[in-house]
């Protein structure tokens, strides 16, 4: 039955635990009711005393009395009323009092237009300044690059801190003062510690919090160009809405997913797409390290791929359809193709496609244990604050990592070894800690647990009760969409043509072979047998930097394609802008006015790796083999391609089921004496987001991260392939034994998380 | 006696004629004789300086919002002292219309819309004005209003609370009742 309430007369649908607020909300009927200090995601407070609504008892005993809506429980038959005289007095009451001390600023104040304080302003009829006395005002905080303060214009509402404390679970921030002095910031000044602290922006009603990026380079938000896109800095696919103007990307913010981001991103999500503007980004087509025409450096490309001296490197970080335009072209040309740049990897994205029942974040929150293996934060940061609502649900919280990451600091911390973790899985099934538990829930670092592990997992589950649930985190955006491609020793055969010198030549879609992708190590030993290499990418890189030709890509935002998330969901992202410039003086601007003022712009975009791609394949004549290979695949592979604005499409189980490898993958076994490496991430890192300017100043220092006991000051380390000396930084609680060290010197070393390494110490005093 | 009636009104009519000889002509011959323009008048808009001589516009974007013709465009900046200016202004003159939204829309009075008018050219291109062409050296209409006095953002050399009505600020660490 549908349970209704009344307002104004109107039914208004609720379900139960709805309070009259949210139902009133949910129902479209917001306008009846200003409110402040509710939000969906951190509830009802009663702070503000804006959302008043008169309700009419049924019995006659009782008098109608005026009271807050999103503290009263919707219930059946309900009789509320906001036109009345004594709600609309309050109202307008209210606002006058929260508007007493607002300084006048919204001319330059950068909520201005998505401001809900003007809104709400507007919509209650205050006009006009009645108080002439004067203002209380604040003296602002440098809360560091990201988030810009001014609580001048402060409501205390308290969204922020129920956000920053309750929700993202940070202790750096909170709320001081008494009576009409409350201050929201931090003890001192310095920047916001909280991976999450960018939805500060979104969460706070008025101008306090505003984005500082943003701020730099302001575009009032109905000039916006905005589209629906996918956040391509990890594999939880959070969804965004990019905005931009003028042919530049100026900011990113959360777009509604029900089951993965209903309101939130983390901090990487909305930073890092600075690497769009990034001064180093490749835009120009580039032969032997100089800009060069377009034609000239593809033509250049099209003669080494004629030679058929060629490999094809594809990659997690770029969409399906690139990797599919790329396996089409090296299929024409039987090329050896590898979509993942170290045979470890491919092993890994097997393991990880072939594990079934991923949880939505949605059901990461519902869980009642959750076992979490590795750094999930630094890995990918909302299935850690998924995991944080879960906690605050009650659930019990086992955390098992080499050091005290700041998850394990708020569960059940077991210190432990990455090259144990295949067997420590193996256990889980039977281990006490889950007993009794109706949803465990696993989450893990998919590089610290590694193939074997990831194996152990899809093993253990199969014994665990039927609703548990594992999700395995990596941080590029499309590790399943490589997966498709990638087939057992498809790297190894591409290594080994390199090495027998059946090839020459190999074109990298956005690929860092000779830089910081796993693997680079070989790849650098090989490289003196290349006579060029060809690289598309976004981003500058080593390879980039190294390459005979350089093609430059356009960025997500400015493209459409699809990307397959750590559960296996689709998700298709849309172009939001062309990537464009103004001719910049007012002499020469005879095209340079913006079209919606009447003249024209001059497309700059870099163009589409599709684009490129087919460009080769007219220029070696085989578009029409290509074009039909593509079609073939695409069919196959993703039959439906879902809409942009569309939740996605979950991939095919029986699809994902071919990838099972019944064998386990052998480890290196470590002996206990061994020093052994685990991966250090940290929660901005990813190959884009490290162009990220702004987030990047905030990176911790690089250096080998162990156990506070070690009395050294710099440690050499070897791998097979190379020898690397970093600072020691010492962590307190780390397992000892254990280095964590960042992907950059794993590609360095050529080793793996979980893989013994030889260190020698020296002492500087 | 419709007769009577229309010969009325054609005297009448030729009185009203005859009234006017003795006045001289109201013709003005513009261009060579200037015009008298009554003081709302709403001329080419321009941006115009507070009374310290700063441009007074903070780039807030609501005249290019508001106008119907969509021919303002410009791009926010921030300069040293942390003052919000228009990196680029211009205003397609094509377009305008000369209603006057733009200025009656400005928070600072920066954008007004004054006396000139003729400014005809023979390309389109030519009536593209920059913030070089359209920024006055004086006050407008406005001859006191300074925006950043009134505000409560704080600048290099105007701290928090020495704004027009403001207190000093507030010690926000304090648990004093
Ligand atoms: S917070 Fe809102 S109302 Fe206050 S100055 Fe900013 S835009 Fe204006
Ligand atoms: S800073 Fe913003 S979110 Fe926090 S209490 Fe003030 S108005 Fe509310
Ligand atoms: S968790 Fe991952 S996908 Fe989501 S916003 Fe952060 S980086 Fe992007
Ligand atoms: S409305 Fe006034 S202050 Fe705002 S951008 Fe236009 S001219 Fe500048
Ligand atoms: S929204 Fe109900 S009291 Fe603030």
């Amino acid at each position: 039955m549908k349970r209704i309430f009344y307002l104004d007369g109107q039914p208004v649908p609720f379900t139960s635990g709805q309070n009259v607020l949210e139902a009133a909300i949910a129902a479209g009927m917001a306008r009846q009711i200003p409110y402040f200090c509710y939000h969906p995601a951190l509830g009802s407070l009663g702070a503000c005393r804006q959302c008043a609504v008169k309700i009419y008892p049924h019995d006659d005993k009782h008098p109608p009395r005026v009271t807050m809506a999103c503290l009263l429980p919707a219930s059946d038959h309900l009789q509320l009323a906001t036109v009345d005289q004594e709600v609309h007095t309050e109202h307008r009451k209210i606002i006058e009092l929260l508007m007493l001390n607002h300084p006048l600023d919204c001319p330059v104040c950068d909520e201005g237009g998505q401001c809900h304080l003007q809104d709400m302003t507007v919509q209650t009829g205050h006009a006009v300044r009645r108080y002439s006395g004067p203002k209380r005002t604040y003296r602002d905080q440098d809360l560091g690059p990201l988030v810009h303060q001014e609580m001048n214009r402060c409501i205390t509402c308290y969204r922020c801190v129920r956000f920053y404390q309750d929700t993202a679970q940070g202790d750096d921030f909170g709320v001081f003062g008494s009576r009409d002095r409350v201050y929201f910031g931090r003890l001192e000044d310095g920047p916001l510690e909280s991976p999450f602290s960018g939805n500060l922006v979104e969460v706070c009603p008025t101008g306090v919090f505003t984005d500082k990026v943003f701020r730099h380079d302001y575009a009032r938000v109905w000039d916006l160009q905005q589209g629906p896109s996918v956040c391509p800095h990890c594999a939880v696919g959070c969804n965004t809405l990019p905005g931009a103007r003028l042919g530049t990307l100026r900011r990113v913010r959360a777009r509604h997913h029900p089951e993965i981001n209903p309101h939130f991103l983390c901090d990487r999500g909305r930073y890092g797409f600075r690497y769009v503007t990034a001064a180093e980004r490749p835009v120009r087509a580039r032969l032997h390290g100089v800009h060069s025409r377009q034609d000239a450096v593809l033509r250049q490309v099209a003669t080494r791929l004629q030679e058929g001296r060629s490999g094809f490197l594809g990659s997690p970080r770029e969409d399906v359809q690139s990797n599919l335009a790329l396996f089409a072209l090296a299929d024409c040309l039987h090329a050896p193709f590898a979509a993942l740049s170290s045979p470890w990897m491919e092993a890994l994205a097997q393991q990880c496609m072939a594990l079934p029942q991923a949880p939505t974040l949605n059901d990461v929150e519902m869980a009642d244990h959750l076992i979490v293996l590795g750094d999930l934060g630094g890995v990918a940061p909302m299935a850690e604050l998924a995991a944080r609502q879960a906690l605050r649900h009650g659930a019990r919280l086992t955390v098992l990592a080499s050091r005290p990451t700041a998850l394990a600091e708020a569960g059940d911390y077991r210190p432990t070894r990455p090259s144990a973790l295949p067997d420590l899985v193996t256990g889980l099934a039977e281990d006490a800690c889950l007993q009794g538990s109706r949803r465990p829930v696993i989450l893990a670092a998919a590089e610290t647990l590694g193939p074997a592990g990831v194996h152990a997992l899809r093993k253990t589950l199969a014994r665990l009760p039927a609703n548990a649930r594992a999700g395995v985190f990596q941080n590029s955006p499309n590790l399943f969409g490589a997966a498709y491609f990638a087939a057992d020793g498809h790297t190894v055969r591409l290594q080994h043509a390199l090495r027998q010198r059946e090839i020459d030549h190999l074109l990298c879609l956005a690929a860092d072979p000779l830089g910081s992708d796993w693997g680079a190590g070989i790849w650098r030993s090989l490289a003196p047998g290349l006579q060029g290499v060809t690289v598309l990418d976004m981003v500058d890189t080593d390879t980039v930097r190294a390459a005979e030709t350089v093609l430059p890509m356009a960025a997500f935002p400015e493209r459409d394609g699809l990307f397959i998330n750590y559960e296996g969901r689709i998700q298709a992202f849309a172009p939001v802008y062309r990537r464009e410039a103004q001719v910049p003086s007012w002499q020469e601007n005879t095209r340079g006015f913006p079209a919606a003022a009447g003249g024209q712009m001059h497309p700059l975009g870099p163009p589409t790796p599709q684009y490129w791609l087919g460009r080769l394949a007219e220029l070696l004549d085989i578009v029409k083999p290509w074009q039909e290979r593509l079609t073939f695949y695409q069919r196959f592979l993703c039959p439906i391609a879902p809409r942009p604005d569309h939740p996605g499409i979950l991939l095919d189980d029986a699809l994902r089921a071919r990838f099972e490898i019944a064998a386990a993958p052998a480890a290196a076994p470590v002996g206990t004496e061994d020093w052994e490496l685990d991966l250090f991430r940290w929660h901005g890192g990813e190959a884009l987001a490290d162009a990220a300017a702004e987030l990047q100043s905030l990176a911790p220092s690089r250096g080998l991260r162990l156990n506070a006991d070690v009395d050294a000051s710099f440690a050499t380390l070897s791998g097979p392939c190379g020898r690397l000396r970093l600072p020691v930084l010492p962590i307190v609680g780390m397992v000892a034994g254990v280095a964590a060290l960042d992907q950059e010197g794993f590609a360095q070393l050529g080793l793996h998380p979980g893989e013994a390494v030889q260190i020698q110490w020296e002492t500087v005093s | 006696m419709s007769a009577y009636r229309g010969l009325v009104q054609l005297g009448l009519g030729l009185w009203t004629t005859l009234r006017q000889i003795g006045r001289g002509a109201s013709t003005v011959s513009y261009p060579e004789e200037a015009l008298k323009l009554p003081p709302r008048w709403r001329g080419r808009p321009v941006l115009t300086r507070d009374p310290d001589g700063d441009e007074r516009c903070v780039a807030c974007q609501l005249c290019s919002a508001v106008c119907p013709t969509r021919c303002i465009e410009l791009q926010a900046g921030e300069r040293e002292d942390e003052r919000r200016y228009p990196v680029s202004f211009r205003i397609n003159f094509s377009r305008c219309i000369y209603c006057g939204f733009c200025e009656e829309a400005c928070p600072t009075l920066a954008i007004q819309l004054l006396d000139a008018f003729a400014f005809s050219t023979e390309h389109h291109r030519d009536l593209i004005y920059e913030k070089e062409a359209l920024l006055i050296d004086g006050t407008g209409k406005h001859p006191h209003y300074n925006f950043y006095r009134h505000a409560g953002v704080a600048l290099h050399g105007k701290d928090k609370g020495q704004g027009s009505n403001e207190s000093p600020p507030v010690n926000g660490r304090s648990n004093l009742p």
